[in-house]
């Protein structure tokens, strides 16, 4: 496509673009992205619904239609006033009333789907629908922040593990190497234990530092390639430092890496994080899905609707995830494939 | 080779002394230790009783120096010792001794299905490109990776309450030597889901792999030598796709274990994974550190065997 010279480039009446890289810029982005959409359908699929749940998580507020702890009751149909003076349950319970009598409102509990409830209540009455898409929320915050630390963090010291190597690689490495012989799991356990009530902050760190094992591997070893290349050792002809080499140099020759590494892990930390909330261990105080997959266990074949969407809201926001970030790294660097 | 094992088993052991310092420190970070964890609620040891606070802590080691602890532990370690259980004040090997059966029962069945499952399906999905069985392979396996083996575990089960297909038990512990028909349904659950979740990754990688190698000059040699189809796609191309999958098999086992620690918690097997998570909470150090070692030692082990393997699947590669 490239023309041979500025005369060639010349000759051509204007409205005929020689590349792509012609195109004004929005145009430019509208047929890459229409090109990645058609060359790539199962990331233009992960991509919508990465979209739909950063939709859920941002908008929140605007679609959840109740607040995630409200809980919802009824008047109770069979419920009778107490006779005046004998308002005491317990006096009232005595007296033959049953527990169903007594109380004027009863929690909408175990609801199936509904006009009023479109994914039904929890055992608490809340609205399960709404506490999905308040889950959407914090499953995109730990995603994104857990893997931007990861990045973050691993990028640093991979890229002064590979550039100096020696000692300074050595011992590096040694503590990768020793973080990662712990399960995931077990890791985060250790770490989210700490705190009794572990806040949010503390799992996002957990699954950052996790993630930060394998970032300084995989950054290492992209630095370790280029290290080598003359250019490098060109710029240092010139005098130029190492901190100028590694930032100016070598840094922006693993971005590709980087930009890979950031987009695989989200759906990973979104996963380690269910996983925590699952066991009891996660972030407190918050909705998130994991603890709804947890919370509708109990008498699984008579309500299974929490445990069953909440799931399904976990596989498709980690699905999406994945398929872009896998799509990303094709496009990017193919030859990471399985890293 | 010898000498590679050699410096390879050395670096294995400077990373478990990592990995003992390590969980060493992290648990001593801990809120609140096994004094007024456990025994505070249970001996009304409270903070009105400091007298019994020291003596329990005494008794326990717990009031010596941190890094007095550390070396003692080391010095235990060194001699395979891995420390006794504050709870039971049995050591922490035969606290093991009993669990480590139903641990290596359900992840041998989650090993076994993972990796027999999912390398034939990663061959024909490859070899059978796409048609419509491929398309159904990876959308499966792609579905897979993307769910969490508890919410495959729980779907399994949901159907099996809604349909009445069999009793799940919990309660009961049978080994497959003992009463095979209960362990069997026992396992059953906990063993797919988590062999799916295993394979799912395995599959995808060894299909793309798959994918390079057929289309490489060497099969096409071997096609045109008028070598029977399935002796290509097995000597020739799957022996070759292998080598990147093993990589990721090392990785593998530990996702095991990981998922294992939630199997064994849905299903009340009493194993390893569900010790480790009683201990923690617990606070009783020896025993939570000393499965942290084994099981680290475990996972070195494989990757250590992993890349002994590289060099019979690839003979190009000479460790030295």
């Amino acid at each position: 496509m490239a023309m041979a010279g500025s005369e060639a480039a010349a000759a051509l009446p204007e409205f005929i673009p020689a590349s792509v890289h012609d195109l004004p810029a929005g145009r430019r982005v509208l047929i890459r992205t229409a090109r990645f959409m058609r060359k790539r359908k199962l990331g233009a699929f992960g991509v919508v619904l990465v979209i739909v749940v950063l939709v859920a998580a941002i908008l929140s507020p605007v679609l959840q239609r109740y607040d995630d702890n409200r809980q919802f009751v009824v008047r109770n149909p069979s419920y009778q006033a107490a006779p005046s003076g004998g308002g005491n349950i317990l006096a009232q319970l005595q007296a033959g009333k049953t527990a169903n009598d007594v109380s004027e409102f009863v929690t909408q509990r175990f609801e199936s789907p509904n006009g009023a409830h479109w994914l039904g209540t929890d055992s608490f009455g809340r609205d399960i629908y709404a506490r999905i898409i308040v889950g959407a929320r914090l499953a995109a915050l730990i995603g994104i922040f857990a893997s931007l630390i990861a990045v973050t963090t691993g990028t640093l010291c991979g890229v002064i593990s590979g550039y100096f190597g020696g000692l300074v690689d050595l011992v590096v490495q040694r503590v990768v190497d020793g973080v990662q012989a712990f399960p995931a799991l077990v890791l985060l356990l250790l770490i989210v234990q700490v705190f009794k009530t572990p806040p949010l902050w503390v799992t996002i760190a957990a699954l950052g530092f996790l993630g930060w094992a394998t970032s300084v591997r995989v950054v290492r070893s992209a630095v370790l390639s280029v290290r080598e290349q003359p250019f490098i050792e060109a710029a240092r002809s010139c005098g130029a430092t190492d901190i100028r080499l590694m930032l100016a140099h070598v840094l922006p020759n693993v971005v590709a890496v980087i930009l890979i590494l950031f987009s695989i892990g989200i759906g990973a930390y979104i996963l380690a994080e269910a996983a925590l909330s699952f066991l009891g261990l996660g972030p407190q105080g918050v909705t998130t899905w994991g603890k709804m997959v947890e919370a509708g266990r109990n008498g699984l074949d008579l309500h299974p609707w929490e445990s069953l969407f909440s799931g399904a809201a976990i596989t498709i926001a980690v699905l999406g995830f994945n398929l872009a970030g896998d799509a990303l790294r094709d496009e990017l660097d193919p030859r990471l494939r399985g890293r | 080779m010898g000498r590679y094992i050699a410096r390879r088993l050395l670096l294995n052991l400077l990373v478990l002394w990592i990995v003992a310092t390590l969980v060493f420190f992290a648990v001593r970070l801990l809120k609140g230790d096994y004094v007024n964890e456990r025994l505070g609620a249970n001996l009304e040891l409270s903070a009105n009783n400091p007298v019994a606070i020291k003596q329990a802590r005494h008794e326990l080691g717990l009031d010596k120096p941190k890094w007095q602890q550390y070396f003692d532990y080391l010095g235990q370690l060194a001699r395979g010792n891995l420390g006794k259980s504050f709870e039971t004040r049995r050591t922490t090997w035969t606290e093991l001794g009993e669990r480590i059966p139903f641990t290596l029962e359900l992840g041998t069945l989650i090993a076994l299905l993972s990796f027999g499952v999912a390398i034939p399906v990663g061959v024909i999905s490859a070899v059978r490109q796409d048609t419509w069985a491929d398309y159904v392979l990876r959308g499966f396996s792609i579905l897979s990776v993307a769910t969490p083996v508890f919410f495959i575990a729980i779907v399994m089960t949901f159907i099996t309450l809604k349909y009445h297909l069999f009793t799940i038990e919990i309660v009961k512990a049978p080994h497959f030597w003992t009463d095979p028909r209960a362990a069997f349904f026992k396992y059953l659950i906990p063993a797919i889901s988590g062999g799916i979740a295993g394979g799912a990754g395995i599959m995808r990688l060894l299909r793309s792999q798959m994918l390079e190698v057929l289309r490489m000059d060497y099969v096409r040699t071997a096609r045109a030598k008028g070598i029977a189809p399935n002796g290509v796609i097995l000597r020739h191309a799957l022996k070759n796709a292998m080598i990147p999958v093993l990589t990721v098999m090392g990785l593998t086992v530990s996702g095991i274990i990981g998922g294992q620690i939630i199997l064994e918690n849905m299903f009340g097997i009493r194993g390893v994974g569900n010790y480790l998570l009683y201990t923690i909470t617990n606070r009783d150090y020896p025993p939570f550190q000393g499965t942290v070692i084994i099981i680290a030692f475990v996972v070195v082990t494989v990757n250590l065997l992993v890349d002994i393997m590289y060099a019979w699947f690839d003979p190009r590669i000479r460790y030295t």
